[in-house]
């Protein structure tokens, strides 16, 4: 006789197999469950304990802030910072903390961070799941609720920001804001693939990566490059693309530069560094499925 | 008996420093950083600058000096890199007692290690490249030098004591990363090594400097610089050393028996 809880979970995993093989629509659907599931369990952890939550959550927006206050404190003292006047470089930073808020949301749980889930050989725990890689790494990370921390104060400062300048948004620059605002935050997630994938073959050496090459583009992201030379300008647009997470789509936003299509150009960017981190990130996989991970415990824990 | 003890410092110091590449793999990406950060800076004081003479007393030429200063020996004013942070985290900490040498002479002599690596492969070069940033470091006098290397000494004083007294919070209230990165955002911010705190808005930079993270950094650029006064920067670091350690210690006193060692 077949056990009934068997048969359950049998059942279950041949639905999800089956939404692995439907229709666009249903595959929304699935990602809208599971982003649902993400939310209730962070729903669930904040407020199981609220002291250790406002904890986190006021040392998260401590140190979002912090990490924008040198350059605002500038722009306050100089009242602006070169070509920018000080409600432009406001808008600059609020742009910049809404994709670091945008990554903590969404990519949390060393998602973004992804060469420590290769690295560790906890990657075995995506791949038991009923469905694609793609869509456990899309949503696994999801916090809607502690990852917020970094969000209302960008919003709060674009907000301040565009009422000062008396930004009166179209419907298809608020579009435009929002296609740049997603471009950015794909190419801060890609940078971090890209490098991270390196985990895939050096699972040791590089489960630290991720952080120390997103690291390095939030840590540039708040500042203004407007003096730097062409070439060192040149290469913070392209292998290191600091340019495009706040100054540039910032500037294209405001009207400072003069290409008609300058809106575009981060949007661009950002499909290429994701087709460039889909492939590598695909490559690693090829080579994970014929080595695996010799780092795996168990108990979570690395070797 | 004195050289004994100093003799298994320096081997913990040593085994730091040259274990640094293999522990530490990443670390030319960090020095990328840490230049990349210092030419946006520096391209930031002279978009800011130019042709401005002399704000609040600072020349976009005192403003470089100080930039690159900051960053050549950051490690130092800082003051991080004694490892504590991650033998709370992973348990090791717990092995340190029963070593035979003092707990936190383990934590500073692996942190002089630490520096000692990171000088040699950095701040040295660096110090060596300034003139192709355009800066002259050259002391403006033997004095000069002389007290900024007093006043960078008492600075690495009022940081041992700050990151010793941050390590005892994190066993206090079990939260690692979460202490450990508000220490790095409060000293970037309130120690005036990321920007001269004359250049604060609203009259902070005059609070901010009599507070002790101002000690870190502030006084000891400002003595180089000769933007402040050497006498009264050099007073406040000794006060704030002679105020802090003893804390620090009272702290861990306390914390000693309510160690958990949980792993990692």
């Amino acid at each position: 006789m077949k056990n009934s809880s068997l048969t359950a979970v049998d059942a279950q995993f041949k639905h999800n197999l089956d939404l692995m093989n439907f229709e666009p629509l249903n595959k929304f659907n699935h990602l809208l469950r599971l982003w649902r599931v993400q939310g209730y369990l962070d729903l669930m952890w904040m407020t199981q304990d609220w002291k250790l939550f406002l904890t986190y959550y006021a040392s998260d927006l401590f140190l979002n802030i912090a990490a924008v206050t040198g350059v605002l404190f500038l722009a306050e003292r100089f009242d602006g910072i070169g070509v920018w006047t000080k409600p432009q470089v406001t808008f600059m930073l609020g742009y910049a903390m809404l994709v670091r808020g945008i990554m903590e949301t969404l990519f949390g749980y060393n998602i973004f961070s992804i060469s420590r889930r290769l690295g560790r050989g906890q990657l075995d725990h995506t791949l038991v799941q009923p469905h694609p890689v793609w869509m456990a790494l899309l949503t696994e990370g999801f916090m809607p609720f502690s990852g917020s921390a970094s969000i209302i104060p960008g919003l709060l400062l674009l907000l301040w920001s565009g009422t000062v300048l008396a930004l009166d948004p179209t419907i298809s620059w608020l579009f435009l804001a929002l296609l740049n605002v997603a471009a950015s935050a794909t190419i801060l997630l890609s940078f971090s693939f890209i490098w991270g994938s390196l985990a895939f073959w050096a699972p040791r050496a590089t489960e630290e990566i991720s952080s120390s090459a997103s690291g390095l583009l939030r840590t540039l992201m708040p500042f203004p490059l407007d003096g730097l030379s062409f070439a060192m300008l040149s290469g913070l647009m392209t292998f290191l693309p600091v340019g495009f997470l706040a100054w540039y789509p910032a500037r294209a936003l405001l009207g400072l530069e003069s290409d008609a299509w300058s809106e575009l150009l981060t949007p661009t960017v950002a499909a290429i560094f994701s087709i460039i981190a889909v492939w590598i990130f695909k490559q690693g996989l090829k080579a994970y499925g014929r080595t695996g991970s010799q780092r795996y415990l168990s108990f979570g824990h690395r070797r | 008996m004195i050289s004994a003890t100093l003799n298994k410092h320096y081997k913990t110091a040593l085994m730091e420093a040259t274990g640094h590449i293999g522990d530490s793999p990443l670390f030319l990406l960090d020095y990328m950083l840490r230049i990349l950060r210092v030419i946006i800076l520096m391209s930031l004081w002279q978009m800011i600058l130019a042709n401005k003479g002399s704000v609040d007393g600072l020349t976009l030429e005192t403003v470089l000096v100080y930039t690159f200063l900051a960053e050549v020996f950051r490690q130092q004013m800082e003051c991080r890199g004694s490892g504590m942070e991650t033998a709370i985290w992973d348990g090791s900490i717990a092995n340190r007692f029963l070593r035979p040498a003092g707990v936190f002479s383990q934590f500073v002599a692996q942190m002089f290690g630490r520096w000692f690596f990171e000088f040699l492969f950095f701040s040295i070069p660096l110090l060596l490249l300034s003139p192709l940033f355009g800066v002259s470091i050259l002391p403006s006098s033997p004095v000069a030098l002389g007290l900024f290397v007093m006043s960078l000494a008492l600075a690495i004083a009022v940081g041992l004591a700050i990151e010793l007294i941050f390590g005892a919070m994190v066993v206090l209230t079990s939260t690692v990363y979460i202490l450990y990165q508000i220490r790095d955002a409060v000293t970037t911010l309130l120690s005036g090594a990321l920007l001269p705190l004359a250049f604060y808005p609203w009259g902070l930079g005059e609070v901010f400097g009599w507070l002790p993270f101002a000690s870190m950094a502030s006084a000891p650029l400002r003595i180089y610089t000769e933007t402040g006064d050497p006498g009264h920067l050099i007073l406040l670091q000794v006060i704030w050393a002679a105020v802090l350690w003893p804390i620090a210690h009272v702290l861990w006193r306390i914390n000693r028996e309510k160690l958990v060692s949980h792993g990692g």
